[in-house]
């Protein structure tokens, strides 16, 4: 294991007593603890971290914090994930991480071959090429020669957890701005949170050597701290991302190392009155040739690593910079030993207070690096006047950069509110805000460390004006930061095919230019055809540059060439903390019957068949393929008894005065003339004519009904009720209860259903003129408190006995052993499916497909013609007066009886290859006639019944026979028996 | 690290949907029910009943199981008049009470609602969400009580534990 050669003595805020070990693309390295991946490589000499997403590029760190464009790595063991910038991940002990899109390692990588083919393959190549003879012959390839990180082969050990939690505001960011506003309204007792990236509070003040009040800002920083941990109206969490914006200010926060230890991470929902977006601003780079080679970097992060980390990215440094900032990190370096060649500053006039920072540093005003010397690391840089002359070189291995700094405004953007451009600041910032949100601090454009802790003050204040509350402005201590100014630089002299824009995406100021000849003008059209923005980081040190250097191409500002849009997330996000605890077999829910363990216990195989609900599907027997069970169930129905487990089916209490108007009105015939007692089938429909559901008015009281719904619409069909009761019909007196739950059923059906309701024992007249079909009568069977319906789904006699759930285990069992002797079997929903299609029953998801109305399936009978007005009613008067031919259900036989039609196939006209002319609904193998048979909707069908139409299939065509779709009992003599 | 809470699956109670202003009910179901509660999302308890604001004119009547006979015979659903809507529905919900130290810790996974005591107080009971279904949540004595579904009850259960443990 090698030790840290690179680390400072002294200083840096790392635990030297907590030495961790950690392996990077196969190497054994030695860091400390509070220090990220990044730095523990700069410490340990690794120059070289990553290549690059497309020409397989040496590269290094650039940035210091979620900025970094350059090195993503992949994290193997218990913690594996991808893509994750060495800059953000906290070094643990034992960590393993590799670099991405890099083959056997970033410092030898066989990919880096794609550097020769570079002038090749510029932005879009990949738009203009490989179209013959097919796109997708190409694609494996070009994506495993670009790319990131693969993901994870196997789940997390652990858990992630995903939360809500409601805040008077929430504020994003910890450094100056955003802790002084959390002080302001902690203090105010508002309900307050807090939550910052970085793995300690403080912001820019972590890597900065800045005073307040005199003293280090770091002691504020601290003593901020532990007066809000004394807050128990306030929650802080570091460490933790607000990745997204939502709307009506939600926010979407992920931490990443949450207190419980059992949990990876944990994703917050999080609802806020108001919000601050105190989230800072990120250096650009500069654009230059060769301005993405190893030792090129943010002179921001190289401040950064001398201070927080002991780590000095170089021996001997240039600083290339267009603004005051560059001067303080400047300082810095050379405080930590780094020896500062000159100070190459794009503008013509340097500030006085500037120059005082550095001393005894040369600054070569008006000139701007050209480009970089060394292959595989920084050796020396070009310098040029930016208005023409003479080059200079500079020997150097550290070359920082700062082009400015650009508020980061992606939260405040992704709220929907607007931004715009500062031509003092050359960047965008926040403008008018959209939702309840503030930004403050250098996020809002205040640059300097007064004005930072001014706007959190004024930020907190307003917020709290807001809330309803009132604040207190607290002793601003003064710091000892000075102005920043910026004269824009957008690309230096000579900027070409190697001056990159976006790092991370392997933009160059050539692809730039190859899509405006191209006439990719617009900025979102420059972003899509080369990618430049997009991509891990989103542009966070590209996308200003990219504007400029469009605008500086199209001789307009960048006001002019305007934003793309920022999209969350703002950092990655592990899917896991979006999931949560839903995962595994709670990710979606389910829904079960009492009768599930019995189900299960006696060889159910159990299935969702609607709204969540598991099902039994079928009960095989020993020895029986699919279809002998489903042949078995289906013929104990059609020939004994069986029994099926009804409780999912949709119910619905209605009552009131008008409760019968409001049933003629969502059903298409007449529910208001029943009878106490007695109920009738219906349809439903939607505005448009279309079928919505299907099912039985039972009339329990003048005033009340009960009415069913299938099984999968049962919710939908209570929420539209609703919807129409409290928005288009407030005057009806009118209460809907939803009862589905109350009534749970057991359906005793076929021939000896009787016989068997009979030795259940029960107080109701069951024979048929005491008991018709399509009525229902309460009593008692088998001791329990019942209600019995005499409806049929299979066409057979059949009793739907309703009981309460809590009583359904017994009635089942009660049927089970008094049917035993009549030979009662339960059956499940494929024997049902058998035998709805044998008797030609809809169903819903097969017939009812969302296009058909009540004519297509030949039940005109149920379009009453004695009622003005029902739902639907005018649609389909409307439909059918064009006359045009419509999709009508007949029924199928193929003329080989022992072949079986895939359901869903399609119809076309002599089976050619033509536009469909219908599809087939279902298909079984029929009971009643020993062969396959089926249902369609197919064009014009009922006048082509006795005819033959066409399924295409891929391989082939089959061939059917047109028939009436009822196959079984056709006059319902059996079910009304 | 789990959180120290205790998750419990309650036997079922008598449960009556009411529906009519809280004046026609209570002029109609006389001395059965508790007081009315005065503000939405709340409850009102009375000799071991409690009557939960469900939304504008709705009610959710609760008591022990062993009430059900008696209350139902007391509400007379099936007299009751044209405006007012008595249902009997003791079998549709299941409770599960999330007590202990963490019982707010997990709570927060498993409803947005917020719990605050300023928001939602002692007597706090709403209809919302939990894990994605719909639910009713109350605050009891050292912790909460939420009910769904029966139908979901043991998904909501294994979604319980998941989110405890």
């Amino acid at each position: 294991m090698a030790a840290d050669p690179y680390r400072l003595a002294e200083g840096g805020r790392i635990d030297r007593s907590r030495p961790l070990r950690f392996r990077f693309d196969g190497r054994d390295y030695q860091g400390f603890a509070g220090d990220t991946l990044a730095s523990a490589l700069l410490a340990n000499g690794v120059r070289i971290a990553a290549r690059s997403f497309k020409y397989h590029r040496p590269r290094g760190v650039m940035g210091a914090g979620v900025e970094e464009p350059a090195v993503l790595v992949e994290l193997k063991g218990d913690a594996a994930s991808g893509n994750r910038p060495a800059t953000t991940v906290p070094l643990t002990e034992g960590l393993v991480a590799r670099s991405v899109n890099a083959w056997p390692s970033a410092r030898f990588d066989i990919g880096a071959a794609n550097q020769l083919a570079a002038r090749f393959i510029p932005a879009g190549f990949y738009y203009k090429t490989f179209k013959w003879p097919d796109w997708h012959l190409y694609e494996p390839s070009i994506r495993r020669a670009a790319g990131l990180a693969s993901a994870p082969k196997e789940p997390p050990q652990g858990a992630y957890e995903a939360r809500h939690a409601h805040t008077d505001l929430l504020i994003a960011g910890a450094g100056p701005a955003g802790l002084m506003a959390a002080l302001v309204a902690g203090r105010a007792g508002a309900r307050v949170m807090i939550v910052d990236e970085g793995t300690e509070a403080g912001g820019a003040l972590l890597n900065r050597c800045l005073t307040l009040g005199g003293q280090p800002a770091l002691d504020w920083v601290a003593a901020v701290v532990a007066e809000l941990a004394g807050m128990e109206n306030v929650i802080h969490l570091q460490n933790a991302t607000v990745w997204a914006y939502r709307e009506h200010n939600l926010m979407m926060v992920q931490e990443r190392a949450p207190a419980n230890s059992s949990l990876l991470g944990r994703n917050w929902r999080v609802r806020a009155g108001q919000v601050i977006t105190a989230t800072g601003a990120i250096e650009r780079m500069m654009v230059f040739q060769g301005n993405d080679r190893p030792g090129v970097m943010l002179a921001s992060a190289a401040q950064a690593y001398v201070n927080r980390w002991a780590v000095p990215p170089g021996r001997r440094a240039v600083v290339f910079t267009n603004n005051d900032s560059a001067y303080a990190a400047t300082a810095d370096i050379a405080r930590a030993g780094i020896e500062v060649a000159a100070i190459v500053d794009a503008r013509d006039g340097v500030p006085d207070h500037s120059r005082a920072l550095v001393p005894g540093i040369e600054v070569l005003a008006g000139q701007a690096v050209t480009s970089v010397r060394g292959g595989r690391r920084v050796r020396a840089v070009s310098v040029a006047p930016i208005r023409g002359g003479a080059d200079r070189q500079l020997d150097c291995d550290l070359l920082a950069v700062s082009g400015g700094w650009n508020p980061a405004v992606h939260l405040y953007s992704q709220s929907r509110s607007k931004i715009a451009w500062n031509e003092g600041l050359a960047t965008f910032v926040p403008d008018a805000p959209a939702q309840a949100v503030r930004a403050a601090g250098a996020a809002n454009g205040a640059m300097e460390l007064d004005r930072a802790l001014q706007e959190g003050v004024a930020a907190a204040l307003a917020a709290l004006g807001d809330l309803g509350r009132s604040g207190q402005v607290p002793e601003l201590p003064g710091s000892d930061d000075l102005p920043y100014t910026v004269s824009p630089l957008w690309t230096a002299p000579g900027a070409g095919a190697k001056s990159f824009l976006d790092i991370q995406n392997d933009v160059t100021v050539a692809d730039i230019e190859l899509a405006l000849r191209e006439g990719y003008s617009n900025i979102e059209h420059v972003k899509r055809y080369t990618t430049g923005g997009m991509g891990i980081d989103q542009g966070k040190t590209g996308n200003v540059n990219i504007i400029g250097a469009v605008a500086e191409r199209q001789g307009k500002s960048p006001d002019e060439v305007g934003v793309t849009t920022f999209r969350p997330p703002y950092t990655p996000v592990e899917f896991g903390a979006i999931a949560g605890r839903r995962a595994g077999p709670v990710v979606l829910p389910y829904r079960h019957t009492p009768l599930t363990r019995w189900h299960k216990n006696n060889g159910a195989v159990m299935y969702e068949a609607g709204a969540r609900w598991r099902r039994p599907g079928y009960y095989r027997r020993a020895g029986e393929s699919f279809q002998d069970t489903v042949n078995r169930e289906a013929r104990t129905v059609r020939e004994g008894v069986g029994i099926y487990d009804g409780a999912p089916l949709g119910k619905y209490e209605i009552k009131g005065p008008d409760a019968g108007t409001f049933l003629d009105w969502i059903y298409t015939n007449v529910m208001s003339s029943l009878t106490v007692g007695n109920g009738r089938y219906g349809l439903m429909l939607t505005d448009d004519g279309l079928i919505l559901d299907d099912g039985v008015a039972f009339r329990l009281a003048p005033d009340r009904f009960l009415i069913s719904t299938s099984t999968g619409n049962a919710d939908a069909v209570g929420q539209y009720m609703e919807k129409l009761l409290q928005i288009e019909r407030p005057d009806w007196r009118v209460k809907i209860t939803n009862v589905t739950s109350q009534w749970a059923n057991a359906t005793i059906c076929g021939p000896k259903a009787r016989e068997v309701m009979a030795a259940m024992g029960s107080d109701i007249d069951l024979s048929p003129d005491a008991f018709p079909f399509m009525a229902f009568r309460d009593g008692h069977v088998a001791d329990l408190p019942a209600r019995v319906v005499r409806v049929s789904f299979t066409g057979e006699l059949s009793f739907e006995v309703n009981v309460r759930p809590r009583d359904l285990p017994a009635l089942w069992k009660a049927a089970m052993a008094a049917g035993a002797p009549f030979g009662i079997a339960p059956v499940g929903s494929e024997a049902n499916h058998v035998l709805r299609v044998e008797k030609g029953f809809l169903s819903l998801g097969h017939e009812v497909d969302g296009t058909v109305d009540p004519h297509d399936l030949g039940m005109s009978w149920v379009m009453s013609k004695k009622k003005d007005d029902f739902i639907g009613k005018r649609s389909v008067e409307l439909r059918r007066a064009s006359g045009r031919p419509r999709r009508e259900l007949v029924g199928i036989r193929p003329l080989d009886p022992n072949r079986q039609v895939p359901e869903g196939a399609p119809l076309t006209p002599g089976g050619r290859k033509e536009a469909t002319e219908g599809f087939v609904t279902a298909c079984v193998w029929s009971v009643v006639e020993n062969r396959w048979l089926g249902l369609a909707l197919l064009t014009d069908g009922r006048a082509r019944i006795g005819g033959r139409a066409h399924v295409r299939l891929p391989d082939e065509v089959i061939e059917v026979e047109l028939c009436d779709p009822i196959f079984h009992d056709p006059k319902g003599e059996r079910l009304r028996s | 690290m789990p959180y120290d809470v205790t998750i419990t699956r309650l036997p079922l109670r008598a449960l009556f949907d009411l529906k009519g202003t809280a004046t026609a009910l209570a002029a109609w179901c006389g001395t059965a029910l508790p007081p009315f509660p005065d503000r939405p999302n709340s409850r009102m308890e009375a000799a071991g009943r409690g009557l939960c604001w469900t939304g504008p004119d709705r009610w959710l009547l609760m008591a022990a199981l062993a009430e059900e006979a008696t209350l139902a015979k007391a509400l007379r659903s099936e007299q009751a008049p044209d405006d007012l809507s008595v249902t009997l529905v003791s079998d549709t919900l299941t409770f599960f009470a999330v007590t202990g130290p963490d019982a707010t810790e997990v709570m927060a996974v498993v409803t947005p609602l917020d719990l605050h005591p300023d928001i939602f107080p002692q007597d706090g009971a709403a209809w919302t969400e939990a894990f994605g279904i719909r639910s009713a949540t109350r605050r009891i004595a050292a912790g909460y009580e939420i009910a769904v579904d029966r139908s979901y009850a043991d998904w909501f259960e294994e979604s319980l534990r998941r989110a405890s443990t």
